[in-house]
């Protein structure tokens, strides 16, 4: 599902809501007495929908989670490392500031296979930040942070062709929303 | 056990003046910051609207922290408060501990206000390790320890207050008796009224969220005091989020009490504890302790354990909150005799607004959603919508009810009616604008927008608008509801 088909579904269950508080809300211009017994049964029949659709929900959803299966190897692995305020995208190990340094200011950007399983390897150098992948159509397609002293990996296939440019998603100081890095699928 | 619940003699006369006089002074403090606040985040939307280009950035951002901070600590103190003020309908807490807190308080926010006004700091409210720091040139370091100075301050004032009233509460129930434990198996004394409940499983929650903040600020003091000792970035992040978590959390159980408290006298229909609202309530105890995981989603390295647990906790708290509160709310007001007042109006909207942020957070909370709306404006969407058009309705409601109550001036229906279709329109409208933003994957916390996300200036500039709707509500509201909490504080100083 896409963000905006989520924001959709969204707004029928919160006008669903307000519709609901409006109506009770109005029920009040004509007083009577509540049928508590009804009350309970419709109380019980409620728990139990809400609960059964989030226990759907959950069976559908928690298969879906982007991490990182065993015994899966990826096609290609990306090296990222996140520093105040820059992101070092390279298909070699970055282990030292002066690599960095020159992977983030001089080297070309990383060209990624379309449709191949890629593996970032996300890490910083200083604090937290947040990578994330833009398509070329600006979307949001995936993210996982940049921690110190940790390496998360997520995989991907990307099958649009083009740039991708890389945001910062958590919050890193003064020029976090200047930080970003920028690779090509091919 | 003693089986009062009702108003002691005691509390009645100087002591309920004196209580009215603490309690109006709390109000007006928050009455005061709220707006002040308020146009803080209507700066920021300034800002991302571009409508103030040569601002240097590091200036959205220490707004962004005293916002941030400034809102979660108002509405925590308020409603502490407010609830404070209920439980003395049933218990003894302290005044003087109250008095204390709000001295920590005004403290804290004078440390606060320097550290971001003048040291530029710039962090964001959950101050995520390691940030402070690395200013990046922008502040200096006495603003990073005037910072976590303040958040001791804060923490020991507010861990004594919460202290004080469980001891208040244990002291007349037993904790046992008041998390209503004999409900669950079929008993039904000592009678416990929803506000004990609710606000003894809120304060125990506050407490561990505090004893988190307390090892987050040694652990930090410790690396900060060149000892060489460096602190793990995940173990970190898990106290700060858990420490947060709870903190806004309690915050709107806290608010929930009173909703639980005031609504039935508008209604006229009572709000008694039973088995379910035990069960509920005892759920909500457990489950927040682990719901917080999913504010880790997006950090891979977690243990896969956790982050489903994070997901299933993050489901299922939402039940017993739509099946016994909600739900209630509704079975209070359907067809009931209902006073309709600012306070009635505001406290039913809070819930409203409760329910409505519910379902954006949950679907948050999923972690294949998670990948794609974390850290963009759906996440302040969703907080600001049991926010600002929940909790802070409700509190805003308790504020009402109780300047009507002390001053015993006649309300203005109309204006009343107006205030709350002005918090509708201007609060909903520009909370659309941080879900449409969400939709279309732009950034929270980004002082300037880039080319990628250009659509978030849109966004910002329309939000102006519904933000000057809402920001004369508030105004009225502050000419109805405020000038009765001075009212009831100059009464109560002359009695």
């Amino acid at each position: 599902m896409s963000q905006v088909s989520i924001f959709y579904l969204f707004v029928v269950l919160a006008v669903f809501i307000a519709f609901v508080f409006l109506l009770v809300g109005r029920s009040t211009r004509q007083v009577r007495d509540v049928a508590y017994r009804a009350a309970d049964r419709m109380r019980k029949v409620f728990f139990f929908t809400l609960t059964g659709i989030l226990t759907v929900f959950l069976g559908i959803t928690l298969p879906r989670m982007p991490y990182p299966a065993h015994g899966q190897l990826p096609d290609q692995v990306v090296h990222v490392v996140g520093k105040q305020f820059a992101f070092a995208i390279s298909e070699t190990p970055i282990e030292t500031d002066e690599q960095w340094e020159e992977v983030s200011s001089f080297a070309p950007p990383v060209k990624v296979s379309a449709g191949r399983l890629v593996e970032f390897r996300v890490t910083s150098f200083d604090v937290n930040h947040g990578f994330s992948l833009y398509a070329p159509n600006g979307q949001l397609l995936a993210q996982t942070q940049a921690m110190p002293g940790y390496v998360n990996r997520l995989r991907m296939r990307l099958s649009e062709r083009g740039r991708y440019t890389v945001l910062c998603l958590e919050f890193c100081g003064s020029a976090h929303h200047r930080m970003r890095g920028v690779f090509f699928v091919e | 056990m003693a089986e009062r619940t009702v108003v002691s003699p005691v509390w009645l006369g100087m002591e309920q003046q004196r209580w009215r006089r603490l309690t109006s002074t709390w109000m007006m403090v928050m009455l005061l910051l709220f707006p002040i606040l308020l146009l803080l985040g209507a700066f920021m939307r300034i800002v991302q609207a571009n409508l103030l280009p040569t601002l240097l950035p590091e200036w959205f951002y220490a707004v962004m922290t005293l916002h941030g901070l400034g809102m979660v600590g108002t509405w925590f103190v308020g409603a502490m408060a407010a609830v404070s003020y209920i439980l003395t309908q049933y218990v003894r807490p302290s005044r003087k501990v109250s008095w204390t807190a709000l001295g920590a308080t005004l403290l804290g926010v004078v440390l606060l206000l320097a550290t971001t006004l003048v040291g530029r700091f710039g962090v964001g409210w959950y101050f995520l390790y390691p940030l402070p720091f690395y200013p990046a040139g922008i502040w200096p370091t006495w603003a990073t320890w005037a910072f976590l100075f303040s958040l001791a301050i804060l923490g020991v004032g507010w861990t004594i207050w919460a202290v004080d009233l469980l001891r208040a509460i244990a002291q007349h129930y037993s904790l046992r008796a008041a998390l209503a434990w004999h409900y669950i198996r079929g008993e039904t004394e000592p009678e416990i009224p929803p506000a004990v409940l609710i606000t003894t499983v809120s304060l125990i929650s506050a407490l561990s969220g505090f004893l988190a903040a307390v090892i987050i600020l040694v652990l930090s003091f410790l690396e900060w005091a060149g000892t060489g000792f460096t602190n793990d970035a995940l173990l970190m992040k898990n106290l700060i989020f858990f420490f947060g978590h709870v903190l806004v959390n309690i915050t709107m159980y806290l608010g929930v009490v009173l909703v639980y408290d005031v609504l039935p006298r508008y209604s006229g229909r009572p709000w008694k504890t039973n088995r379910i609202v035990a069960i509920a309530w005892n759920t909500v105890l457990f489950l927040v302790l682990f719901a917080y995981f999913h504010h880790l989603y997006m950090d891979f390295v977690q243990p896969q354990w956790m982050q489903v647990l994070g997901q299933v906790a993050s489901y299922l708290i939402s039940v017993p909150a739509a099946v016994v509160t909600i739900f209630s709310t509704l079975l209070l007001v359907y067809g009931a005799s209902m006073r309709w007042t600012l306070s009635s109006l505001l406290m039913y909207l809070g819930v409203m607004g409760w329910a409505i942020g519910g379902v954006a957070a949950v679907i948050d909370s999923t972690i294949a959603v998670n990948l794609r709306f974390h850290n963009t404006l759906w996440v302040p969407a969703h907080f600001h919508t049991y926010y600002l058009m929940g909790v802070v309705l409700m509190l805003l409601g308790f504020a009402a009810h109780f300047g009507l109550e002390v001053s015993e001036r006649p309300e203005n229906g109309r204006l009343a009616k107006l205030i709350a279709a002005l918090f509708v329109i201007g609060g909903y409208g520009f909370l659309s604008m941080f879900y449409v933003g969400g939709a279309h994957s732009v950034p929270r916390r980004y002082a300037v927008y880039p080319q990628e996300v250009m659509q978030g200036v849109d966004y910002a500039r329309i939000a102006l608008g519904f933000i000057a709707v809402l920001f004369l509500g508030v105004l009225l509201y502050l000419w109805e509801t405020g000038r009765r909490c001075a009212l009831a504080f100059r009464t109560s100083e002359s009695s």
